[in-house]
């Protein structure tokens, strides 16, 4: 009785933080363009049958590499595909990569982190000097080996980009769990009588989330980012299905005719991870006003 | 620093063990028979079981670890199965280019980085703080091939000032070198200077902020000399740890930058071995740059404890 007494006062003053922190992100000078492109770049990625002019994959041998006009706004590519709508299919595997991947490591790395950080001793030992082994391979070298092996398309890239973030997410975890387990709510859950279970779900946890939002939410801009150089690599999406990193490939050898196909990928990319890391800073001051740069 | 130096070493020894067994784990992840994925349909039944066995894929798993790891230990990482050389051949036909490509970059993200960071932070809120802090921005979400795609078509294919891809060595032909890796290396640069500058903008601040410039301001001291022999050897600590961190991003870029500027260096390697499916070599290579990235972070673990003697006596 006492003991969802307190659990339910401790989990409204945590809602209603984050309320507050939610009202201060928004607060802040660039949030709401970057707001807005993420809103522009989901809209576009679940309306794209609906928004893209032409049908992505159509061919039309007559008009390759056009200039940009009012039937194809942003041109057409070496084999007459209209570049636009190519761009708008392909926001669904970039959005698809970046917020599956970060998913995946939130998840994994999280359980792992809360596996170590409450176990301790020797199960913390073994999670913590696997992450430190997956953390010694250079991110992109080991997405394009775990690529390499899981196959190309975009599942595999998913996962082998959610393994290489999961150390982050296990370490902060991990971190969050041994300062909070310190802590006297913690101490007084357990005089309580409560299970191991419940003290992490309901006190931990919500507790511990913070700096993993905020982490998520930049780790998001990177895995797009990350996605994009695998599938520029030749390891995501195959032809002809459009992602933004593969459309910049195709058209790297038409820079001098026609630099429109890199361009309007290449312009997606960019502004879509400028908006992701200015939500990400955002929500970082929101949360942790010390962390301001 | 001596016992430092041991103790990281000695606490890299457990990773070094997991990494072995990770990159030994890579090829059995592959869905299905390793050797088919390898190999075409069309070759011989026979060439195929001479290869499984060559690599031990008949045998239980515990035992090609072993073996793996005995050989491992005598320096032999296995042959490419492409063009039949040990990887220890094939990395150290590569491995100049790649070291060239990295030291241009380092350099020219060092001479961007300090003087912008440096004035960014000096004049905080002028217009040469906003141009700074934007280009760091730009920097930082700009992907390399995107860069490499706009240094190309401005400096490569308009202008014709510079050669967008092949290599020449400069150091057997230093003019044509330096120009056949200029492109590349202002790619890689670029993006470590973005890092660099944001981060020794707000240390520079930080230190800016403290006591001890007060009083050197109050004793009358030059602007430039507070900036330089105070505020900026204080915030250099948080520069090198950043350096550290951005190893892992360098060794990426470059194999992004040596694939768009056909480089012969180790990053096109892995992705030349990658798209062969030459398991083999993708193991050697992927194994040498984890270890040669474990060693660099070591160095940055030291050079750190020898830049602040506080740090040291932990």
């Amino acid at each position: 009785m006492t003991a969802t007494v307190i659990a339910r006062v401790a989990g409204r003053t945590v809602r209603d933080r984050r309320w507050d922190t939610l009202r201060r992100a928004a607060a802040t000078r660039l949030a709401p363009f970057g707001a807005a492109v993420l809103l522009v770049a989901i809209g576009a990625a679940l309306l794209a049958p609906v928004v893209a002019p032409h049908d992505p994959l159509k061919q039309d041998l007559n008009h390759t590499l056009g200039r940009p006009d009012r039937i194809h706004p942003l041109g057409t590519d070496n084999v007459g595909r209209d570049v636009l709508s190519r761009v708008i299919w392909g926001t669904r595997v970039s959005l698809v990569a970046g917020f599956g991947s970060v998913v995946i490591a939130v998840v994994v790395g999280g359980v792992l982190g809360l596996a170590a950080g409450y176990a301790g001793g020797r199960v913390d030992n073994l999670i913590m000097r696997v992450m430190d082994a997956v953390l010694s391979f250079p991110p992109l070298v080991l997405a394009l080996a775990l690529g390499a092996v899981l196959g190309a398309g975009l599942i595999g890239v998913v996962i082998a980009l959610g393994v290489v973030y999961t150390p982050t997410f296990a370490r902060l975890m991990r971190g969050q769990v041994l300062a909070i387990t310190a802590r006297e709510y913690v101490d007084a859950a357990r005089a309580l009588g409560l299970p191991g279970w419940r003290i992490a779900w309901s006190h931990v946890l919500p507790n511990a989330t913070a700096p993993i939002v905020v982490q998520a939410s930049l780790s998001v801009a990177f895995a797009i980012l990350a996605e994009a150089s695998l599938s520029f690599l030749g390891l995501g999406v195959q032809p002809p299905g459009a992602s933004w990193g593969s459309m910049i490939n195709a058209g790297r050898g038409y820079l001098q005719q026609a630099p429109w196909i890199v361009f309007g990928p290449g312009a997606a990319l960019f502004v879509t991870v400028v908006g992701l890391n200015f939500v990400g800073d955002a929500i970082r001051d929101a949360l942790d006003p010390r962390l301001r740069v | 620093m001596g016992p430092l130096i041991l103790r990281r070493l000695a606490a890299t020894i457990p990773v070094l063990l997991l990494v072995t067994a990770g990159v030994f784990a890579l090829i059995h992840l592959t869905p299905g028979d390793p050797i088919d994925a390898m190999m075409a349909e069309s070759v011989d039944d026979s060439v195929k079981r001479e290869l499984r066995r060559e690599l031990g894929l008949d045998r239980p798993l515990y035992v090609q670890y072993a073996s793996w790891m005995g050989r491992l230990l005598q320096g032999d990482l296995g042959r490419s199965i492409r063009n039949q050389e040990p990887v220890i051949e094939n990395v150290g036909r590569r491995i100049r280019p790649s070291l060239q490509l990295a030291g241009l970059a380092m350099a020219i993200s060092l001479l961007v980085a300090t003087p912008v960071g440096i004035l960014s932070a000096a004049r905080r809120n002028s217009p040469i703080d906003r141009v700074g802090t934007s280009f760091a921005l730009f920097g930082i979400c700009m992907p390399n091939f995107l860069i490499a795609l706009l240094l190309i078509f401005v400096f490569g294919v308009t202008l014709r000032w510079l050669p967008i891809s092949g290599y020449v060595d400069p150091l057997e032909e230093p003019w044509d070198g330096l120009r056949s890796l200029a492109l590349p290396a202002i790619t890689l640069g670029l993006a470590l200077a973005a890092v660099i500058t944001r981060t020794l903008r707000s240390s520079m601040l930080e230190a800016l902020s403290e006591d001890y410039i007060r009083t050197a301001r109050a004793k009358g001291l030059t602007d430039g000399a507070v900036v330089r022999r105070h505020a900026l050897r204080n915030a250099l600590i948080p520069v090198v740890t950043v350096l550290g961190l951005q190893l892992g991003t360098l060794i990426g870029g470059a194999v992004i930058t040596e694939y768009v500027f056909a480089l012969p260096g180790v990053g096109r390697l892995v992705v030349d071995a990658v798209f062969a499916r030459d398991y083999p070599l993708v193991q050697g290579v992927v194994l040498l740059i984890a270890v040669g990235f474990i060693l660099s972070n070591l160095a940055v673990d030291l050079l750190y404890g020898w830049i602040d003697p506080r740090i040291r006596y932990r």
